[in-house]
C-alpha cells in the first residue's frame, strides 16, 4: 500500500472501525489528524518538485482492474491535487473537531462521524485518482452521506424535503456529468480510463482529433454537469438551503471541499481535452459566472438569515473561480486553484462559527438577532470578524492573493481594446464591493451595536476551547497562505502552465 | 544597521506590535498600550535614521507572489525622498497621537484593542508609503481600510459608530474597485506593476485613450481614500471614532494616502493630460463644496472634518496641475501637522467638556484651557494661511502653480481655490470664536479644566511644527520649495480672502449664543448623504429583493425543483407496479420471461 | 427401450408440471403451498433434464450424463433450500402470526 492509497483509504478504514464499535469521535479525529500528517509527509517529499508533466505522476501507483478498456485503481499527486488534498485534510480535521460531542448528537453518533469520514475519503479519492472512472466514482461516494446527514441530522422543518431535492438534483447533475464523461471517453478512443492515455490520445501532431461539433456538445454536457455540482448560475438553487440546513461539519466539508471537485474536473479534464469546446462556450460561461457574482451577490444582500446568506455567498464566490478558469492562462488558473483553497477554508470557517452561534442563540434570523453580541462573546465576535474579512478578500488572507491573481489573469491576454473577458473581469470586480456589503452588514447586525439586556443576561457564554480549536486551525492555514502564497503557488503554477499550454 | 534592515524594521515593527497584542497581551491593557507606543517611537527614530541613508540605497525585496515570467509580485521597499519625507509625517504624527492616546483612552474598556488597531494602522500606512509597486500599494491600501474600520468602530456598541465604520469601509471599497481596474490597465499597457518600470515604459504607450482611462481609474482609489467628491461622505461620519484616531487617520495620514499615491505616479499624470485635468477639477470642486458645508456645521469635529476635505481637495487639485505635484505634497506635509494639532486640540476640548462636541455648548474656554487655546490658535492660523505660518506657504504654492498652468481646466481649479481661500478663514474663525471666546454656555464648559501633560505636550510639539515645518523641509526630505509671491494676483487675492473671511467670521459670531445664519443646503451637506442613501436603498434592497424573488420563484422551480418534480412524477407512475405483493412480482417476472422467450424463439 | 414414449411426452408432462407450479405460486395465498408449488417447478425442470439426458445419446450409445449430474446438484440444493425456506416460514409465522402472503406486504411504503 502506497502512502497515497493510505491517505485515501484511512478514512474508510476508520469508518469501518467506528461501525464495528470503536469510539466514534476519537477514531474519526485520530484518522483525520493522521491524514494531515500523511499529507504533510507527501508535501515534504514533493518539496519544490516542479514537474511539468500533464498527468499527476508523483508517487504514482496503479492496480489494474480491467485490461480492456484499461481501468485501474490508480493514484498520483501533482501540485494541483496536492493543494486540494491539503485543503481536504485540513477541513476534515476542523469538521471532525467542530462535530458535537457524541452525547449531544440526536440519533446515532456513529452515523454522524462515519458520514464525515466518507465525504473526506470520497474527496481525497477524487482528487488523487488518475483514472477517469474512479475520479467520478469517488465523488459519488462522497455525495451519499451528504444526503443522509441533511435528512437525519439537519436543522429546520424542511430538512427532509431539502435532502430529497438535492438528492434528485445532484443525481441529475451527476448523470449529465456521467454522460459527458462517457462521451469524452469514447471520443478519446474508448481504450483507457487513465488520464495519461486520455491526454495522449488528443495530443497528436495534427492537433486535437476530436471534431469541433463533438467537442462543443461534450463540453456543454460537462459544463452543465460540473456546473450543477459547483452551483453555477442558474443551477445553484440547491446549495443555499442545503448548507443552511445541513449539520455544521457537513456544510464545512461540502461547501469547503466537495464542491471543488467540479472545478478540479473542469481544470483537469474538460478544458485541456476539449479546448475548442471551451472556446466555443466561453461567452456562455462568462455570462453565467457574472450571474453567480452579480445576481447571486445581490440576492445574498437580500437574505434574512445568516446561514442562508453564507450559503449564497459561497455560491457567489464560485463565480471568481470560474472567472479564473475562463481566462485560460496560467495566471488565472493559478488564481482559481489558490481561490479554491482559500474559499474552501474560509467558508468552512464561517460555517463553523455560524454553527457555534446557532448552538447559542437558536435562530439565525437577522430579525431575531438583536445585535451587539461582540460584547457578550468577544472571542466569537473577533473570530467571526476575521472570517468575514477573509471572505471579503482582505490582504493577509489567502483570498486576497487568489482574487488578485484571478483579476490579473482576466487582463493577461488583453488586445488593443477591452475584450469580453476583460469586461467580465471589470463587472466581476464590482462583486468585491457587493460581498463587502453583505458581509459587513451581517457582521454589524449580529455583533455590533448596543447589546440588548435579554442577551446580556442570557445563560450562554463565549466560545469554549474546544470550539476555538478548529476555527483557529483554519484561520492559521488561511493566514499562512495569505502571507506566503508562494507556498502553494510553487506547486500549482507549473501544473497550470502545462495544462493551459496543452494542445496549443 | 544598513538601510535594508532599517527599512524592514520600520515596516514590520508595528505589525509585530499588533500581533503581540492580539495574541499575547490582549487582557493587559496597560502593557499593550506601552508595546504599541514603544514600537511607534522606535519606528520614528528609525525613520529619522533613514533620512541619513545614502540616496541610492535599496532594500532586498521579499517575494510574495511569484508566477515565473508571467507575473511576479514582490513586497519591495522603495525609500526615495518622497517616501522618506512621508515616513517622517506618518511616524512623527503617529508617535504624538499614540502619546496623546495614552491620556485620552486611559480608562477605555477596549484600550488593548484600540492600540492593536493603531499599530495595525501604522503597519498598513508604512506599507503604502514604502511600496515599490502597485499591487503592494493596493494590498496595504486595503489594510488601511480595515484598520480604519476597526478604529472608527472602536466604540462598536454605539449604533452610530458601527454604521460609520461600515460606511467608511464600503465607500473606500467602491474607490478600490476603480483602483484595481486602473492597476490592471496600467499593467496591460506598460507590462509592469513596478513604479520604476512603469515610469520607463509609459512614454511608449500608444493607446492614449486607454491610458487616460487607466489613470482616471487609478485616481478612483484616491477619490475613495482621500474622500474626494463624490465619495467624500464617509469622512465626516468617521468622526464617530475616538478623536486621536481622527487626528491620525482622518486628518494627517490615511486620507493623505491618495495624494501620496498620485504623487508617486506623477509620471503617469504627465502622460495622461485629460485625466490630469479631471483630477484638478475634482480636487477644486471638493475643496469648494466641502468649505461651503463646513460653514454650517456645529460639531467641532465635523467642522474640522469638512475643512480636511477641503484641504485634501487642494492637494488633489495640485496633483492634476502641471508641475503642481510638489506643491501638493508640500501642502500635505504642512497640513498634516496643523490638522493633527487641531484635531488633538479638539480632542482635548472634548475630553475637558465631558465628551461634549457641540460648539454652541462650549464657549469661554480661553481662560479655562490656556495651553489648548494657544496651540489651537496657532493651528487655526496655519489653516487659514496667515502669512508666516506653514499653511500659508504651501497653499500659496498650490495656487501659484494653478495660476501658471496654461490650460483652461487649471484656471477653473484656480478660481475654485481662491474661493476656498475666502471661505476657510470664515468658518475657522467662526469655530474659534464660538468655542473658545465669550462666556461658557453650559456647565460642562464652565467646569472644563486644562488637560494633563501627556496630552498638551503633543499639542505643543505639533504647534511648533505648524510654524516651523517649512524651515525643516530640507532636512526632513519634504518636497516643495518655500517662496514668497505676495504681490502676484494670486497672492493678493488670497490675502484679501484671509482678511475678508476672517472679518466676517469675527463680526458675525462674536458674542452670539446661536447661529445667526442658517443655510439648510450647506448644513445638510447638499443632501448628498440622503441621495446616496436612496440610491443604496434602491440598489441593495429593492434590486436585491427583486432578484431574490426571481431566484426563489422562477429560477429555483425551473432548475432545482423541475428535475425533482419530474422524478417525483415518474415515481408516481412506477409506483403503481410496486404492490408489495410477492405474487404480483412473480407474475410480472413470469410475464417478462414469457415475453423474452417469445422474442427469442419467434 | 421401445415403450413408445418419445421426448415430447416427457416435455409435455414437464411443461404441465411447471405451469401448475407457477400457477400455484401466483394464485395460492398459503405460503407453504406456494413453497410446495416452487418445488413442483423445480421437479419439472429436473424431469426435463433427465429426459434430455436419456434421449441424447453419445456416439458410444450411452446417455449424456451431464444432465443427470446437474439433476443431482439441483436435488441437493433443493434439499438445503427446503430446510432454509421452511425455517424462514416458521420465523415469519412467529413474527406475523400469519402465513397468508397477501397480508405480508411490508415492502410497500
Amino acid at each position: 500500500m502506497t502512502l497515497l492509497e493510505f491517505i485515501v483509504f484511512l478514512p474508510l478504514l476508520a469508518a469501518l472501525a467506528i461501525l464495528i464499535g470503536a469510539p466514534a469521535r476519537y477514531t474519526a479525529l485520530s484518522a483525520a489528524i493522521l491524514n494531515v500528517i500523511a499529507v504533510l509527509l507527501v508535501a515534504i517529499r514533493f518539496g519544490e518538485n516542479t514537474l511539468e508533466t500533464l498527468t499527476p505522476s508523483f508517487m504514482a501507483s496503479s492496480r489494474e482492474l480491467l485490461a480492456s478498456p484499461k481501468l485501474s485503481l490508480a493514484f498520483a499527486v501533482d501540485g494541483l491535487s496536492l493543494v486540494l488534498v491539503l485543503l481536504t485534510v485540513i477541513v476534515t480535521v476542523a469538521a471532525v473537531l467542530a462535530s458535537p460531542a457524541e452525547g449531544r448528537i440526536k440519533g446515532s453518533p456513529k452515523l454522524y462521524y462515519v458520514s464525515s469520514l466518507f465525504i473526506s475519503a470520497g474527496a481525497l479519492g477524487a482528487f488523487l485518482s488518475t483514472d477517469l472512472f474512479f475520479f467520478y466514482a469517488f465523488h459519488e461516494l462522497a455525495l451519499i452521506p451528504t444526503f443522509l446527514m441533511i435528512g437525519i441530522f439537519g436543522s429546520g422543518e424542511n430538512r427532509k424535503r431539502t435532502a430529497w431535492t438535492i438528492t434528485l438534483y445532484l443525481g441529475v447533475g451527476s448523470l449529465i456529468l456521467l454522460a459527458g464523461l462517457l462521451a469524452l471517453f469514447f471520443q478519446c478512443g474508448g481504450q483507457s480510463f487513465a488520464f495519461s492515455d486520455l491526454y495522449e490520445s488528443v495530443n497528436t501532431t495534427e492537433g486535437n482529433p476530436i471534431p469541433g461539433d463533438a467537442q462543443n456538445s461534450t463540453f456543454l454536457l460537462l459544463l452543465i454537469g460540473f456546473g450543477i455540482l459547483i452551483s453555477l448560475f442558474p443551477f445553484h438553487s440547491w446549495a443555499p438551503p442545503a448548507y443552511a440546513q445541513a449539520p455544521t461539519p457537513i456544510s464545512m466539508l461540502h461547501a469547503g471541499v466537495l464542491k471543488k471537485f467540479g472545478l478540479y474536473g473542469l481544470i483537469r479534464v474538460a478544458m485541456p481535452l476539449l479546448p475548442e469546446g471551451a472556446a466555443h462556450w466561453q461567452t456562455l460561461l462568462l455570462v453565467l459566472l457574472l450571474g453567480n457574482i452579480i445576481v447571486i451577490g445581490l440576492v445574498t444582500i437580500a437574505q434574512r438569515r445568516l446561514d442562508t446568506m453564507l450559503g449564497y455567498s459561497s455560491v457567489m464566490h464560485m463565480g471568481y473561480v470560474f472567472l479564473g478558469i475562463a481566462s485560460g492562462n496560467a495566471i488565472g488558473w493559478s488564481g482559481a486553484a489558490l481561490l479554491m483553497f482559500a474559499h474552501g477554508i474560509s467558508i468552512a470557517l464561517l460555517f463553523a462559527l455560524a454553527g457555534s452561534l446557532r448552538d447559542r442563540i437558536g435562530s439565525l434570523e437577522f430579525d431575531a438577532i438583536r445585535g451587539g453580541l461582540a460584547k457578550k462573546a468577544p472571542a466569537l465576535g473577533l473570530l467571526f470578524g476575521f472570517a468575514a474579512f477573509a471572505s471579503v478578500g482582505l490582504p493577509g488572507f489567502a483570498n486576497f492573493a487568489s482574487e488578485v491573481l484571478v483579476f490579473f489573469g482576466g487582463f493577461k491576454d488583453m488586445g488593443d481594446g477591452l475584450g469580453a473577458l476583460q469586461i467580465a473581469t471589470i463587472v466581476a470586480l464590482w462583486g468585491v464591493v457587493i460581498s463587502a456589503v453583505y458581509m459587513l452588514r451581517a457582521y454589524r447586525n449580529v455583533f455590533k451595536g448596543p447589546l440588548a439586556d435579554a442577551d446580556a443576561n442570557a445563560s450562554w457564554s463565549d466560545l469554549t476551547v474546544l470550539e476555538k480549536t478548529p476555527v483557529l486551525l483554519l484561520l492559521v492555514a488561511l493566514m499562512v497562505v495569505g502571507f506566503m502564497p508562494n507556498l502553494l503557488l510553487m506547486w500549482v503554477t507549473p501544473v497550470m502552465e502545462s495544462l493551459t499550454l496543452f494542445g496549443r | 544597521m544598513d538601510a535594508n534592515t532599517i527599512a524592514w524594521l520600520i515596516l514590520l515593527l508595528p505589525l509585530a506590535s499588533a500581533a503581540v497584542i492580539l495574541i499575547g497581551t490582549r487582557r493587559a491593557a496597560g502593557v499593550s498600550a506601552l508595546i504599541s507606543t514603544g514600537s511607534v517611537i522606535v519606528t520614528f527614530v528609525l525613520s529619522l535614521v533613514l533620512l541619513a541613508v545614502p540616496a541610492d540605497a535599496t532594500a532586498q525585496p521579499l517575494s510574495w507572489l511569484n508566477l515565473g515570467e508571467g507575473l511576479t509580485i514582490n513586497i519591495g521597499l522603495l525609500f526615495d525622498d518622497l517616501a522618506r519625507g512621508m515616513m517622517i509625517i506618518v511616524t512623527g504624527i503617529g508617535m504624538l497621537v499614540h502619546l496623546f492616546s495614552l491620556g485620552y483612552m486611559k480608562d477605555d474598556d477596549g484600550k488593548a484593542r484600540y492600540f492593536a488597531g493603531l499599530s495595525l494602522f501604522m503597519f498598513s500606512m508604512t506599507g503604502i508609503v514604502l511600496a515599490d509597486n502597485f499591487v503592494m500599494m493596493f494590498l496595504f491600501w486595503e489594510l488601511v481600510g480595515v484598520s480604519s474600520y476597526i478604529l472608527i468602530g472602536h466604540w462598536y456598541n454605539k449604533d452610530s459608530a458601527a454604521d460609520a465604520a461600515k460606511k467608511a469601509f464600503l465607500v473606500n471599497r467602491i474607490g478600490d474597485f476603480g483602483f484595481m481596474i486602473g492597476i490592471l490597465l496600467v499593467w496591460v499597457l506598460t507590462g509592469s506593476i513596478y513604479f520604476d518600470e512603469i515610469a520607463k515604459a509609459v512614454g511608449g504607450v500608444e493607446n492614449a485613450g486607454l491610458l487616460n482611462a487607466a489613470v482616471l481609474l487609478v485616481f478612483c482609489g484616491a477619490v475613495g481614500k482621500s474622500a474626494q467628491l463624490p465619495l467624500h461622505v464617509w469622512l465626516p461620519d468617521a468622526m464617530e471614532g475616538p478623536t486621536p484616531v481622527s487626528a491620525l487617520i482622518h486628518a494627517a495620514t490615511m486620507v493623505a494616502a491618495g495624494v501620496y499615491m498620485l504623487a508617486r505616479v506623477s509620471f503617469l499624470l504627465v502622460e495622461a493630460e485629460g485625466a490630469a485635468h479631471a483630477i484638478a477639477l475634482v480636487g477644486g470642486l471638493t475643496a469648494f463644496v466641502a468649505a461651503l458645508m463646513a460653514t454650517q456645521q456645529n460639531d467641532i469635529k465635523r467642522v474640522l472634518a469638512y475643512s480636511t476635505l477641503s484641504q485634501l481637495g487642494y492637494m488633489i487639485m495640485a496633483q492634476g496641475i502641471h508641475h503642481g505635484s510638489e506643491a501638493g505634497m508640500f501642502h500635505l506635509y504642512t497640513h498634516a501637522w496643523f490638522k493633527a494639532l487641531l484635531f488633538l486640540g479638539s480632542g482635548a476640548v472634548i475630553y475637558a467638556c465631558h465628551h461634549e462636541q457641540d460648539i454652541w455648548k462650549m464657549g469661554g474656554l480661553r481662560t479655562r484651557m490656556p495651553k489648548t487655546f494657544w496651540t489651537f490658535a496657532i493651528g487655526t492660523a496655519a489653516l487659514i494661511a496667515v502669512p508666516g505660518t506653514s499653511g500659508f506657504f504651501s497653499k500659496e504654492a498650490i495656487l501659484e502653480a494653478a495660476w501658471h498652468d496654461e490650460s483652461g481646466f487649471a484656471k477653473v481649479a484656480w478660481a475654485l481655490g481662491i474661493a476656498v481661500a475666502f471661505l476657510t478663514p470664515f468658518y475657522m474663525v467662526r469655530l474659534f470664536v464660538v468655542a473658545f471666546l465669550g462666556k461658557p454656555r453650559t456647565d460642562h464648559a464652565e467646569h472644563a479644566k486644562e488637560v494633563g501633560a501627556i496630552m498638551w505636550v503633543p499639542l505643543a510639539v505639533l504647534a511648533a511644527m505648524s510654524l516651523l515645518s517649512p524651515v525643516l523641509m530640507g532636512p526632513l526630505k519634504a518636497s516643495g520649495h518655500v517662496a514668497f509671491h505676495l504681490f502676484t494676483p494670486t497672492g493678493l487675492l488670497s490675502l484679501a480672502g484671509l482678511v475678508v473671511g476672517a472679518f466676517f467670521g469675527w463680526k458675525l459670531y462674536t458674542g452670539r449664543d446661536s447661529d445667526p445664519i442658517s443655510i439648510p443646503l450647506f448644513a445638510n451637506r447638499f443632501y448628498l448623504d440622503d441621495i446616496y442613501q436612496g440610491i443604496v436603498r434602491v440598489f441593495q434592497d429593492f434590486v436585491g429583493l427583486t432578484l431574490d424573488a426571481i431566484d426563489r420563484y422562477a429560477i429555483q422551480p425551473l432548475t432545482t425543483r423541475g428535475p425533482a418534480l419530474g422524478a417525483l412524477g415518474l415515481g408516481y407512475i412506477f409506483r403503481a407496479f410496486q404492490t408489495g405483493n410477492v405474487q404480483a412480482y412473480a407474475f410480472l417476472f413470469g410475464l417478462g420471461a414469457v415475453i423474452m422467450l417469445w422474442l427469442l424463439v419467434f | 427401450m421401445d415403450s413408445g414414449l418419445t421426448l415430447n411426452h416427457f416435455l409435455a408432462i414437464s411443461g404441465a408440471l411447471f405451469a401448475i407450479g407457477f400457477a400455484g405460486v401466483l394464485i395460492r395465498r398459503n405460503i407453504i403451498v406456494i413453497f410446495m408449488c416452487l418445488e413442483l417447478m423445480l421437479s419439472a425442470a429436473n424431469l426435463t433434464l433427465v429426459a434430455f439426458s436419456r434421449f441424447n445419446t453419445t456416439e458410444a450409445g450411452l446417455p449424456d450424463y451431464n444432465g443427470q449430474v446437474l439433476l443431482f446438484f439441483i436435488i441437493t440444493v433443493a434439499a438445503a433450500e427446503v430446510a432454509v425456506g421452511l425455517a424462514i416460514i416458521v420465523a415469519l409465522f412467529r413474527a406475523r402470526q400469519t402465513i397468508d402472503v397477501t397480508q405480508i406486504v411490508s415492502m410497500k411504503n
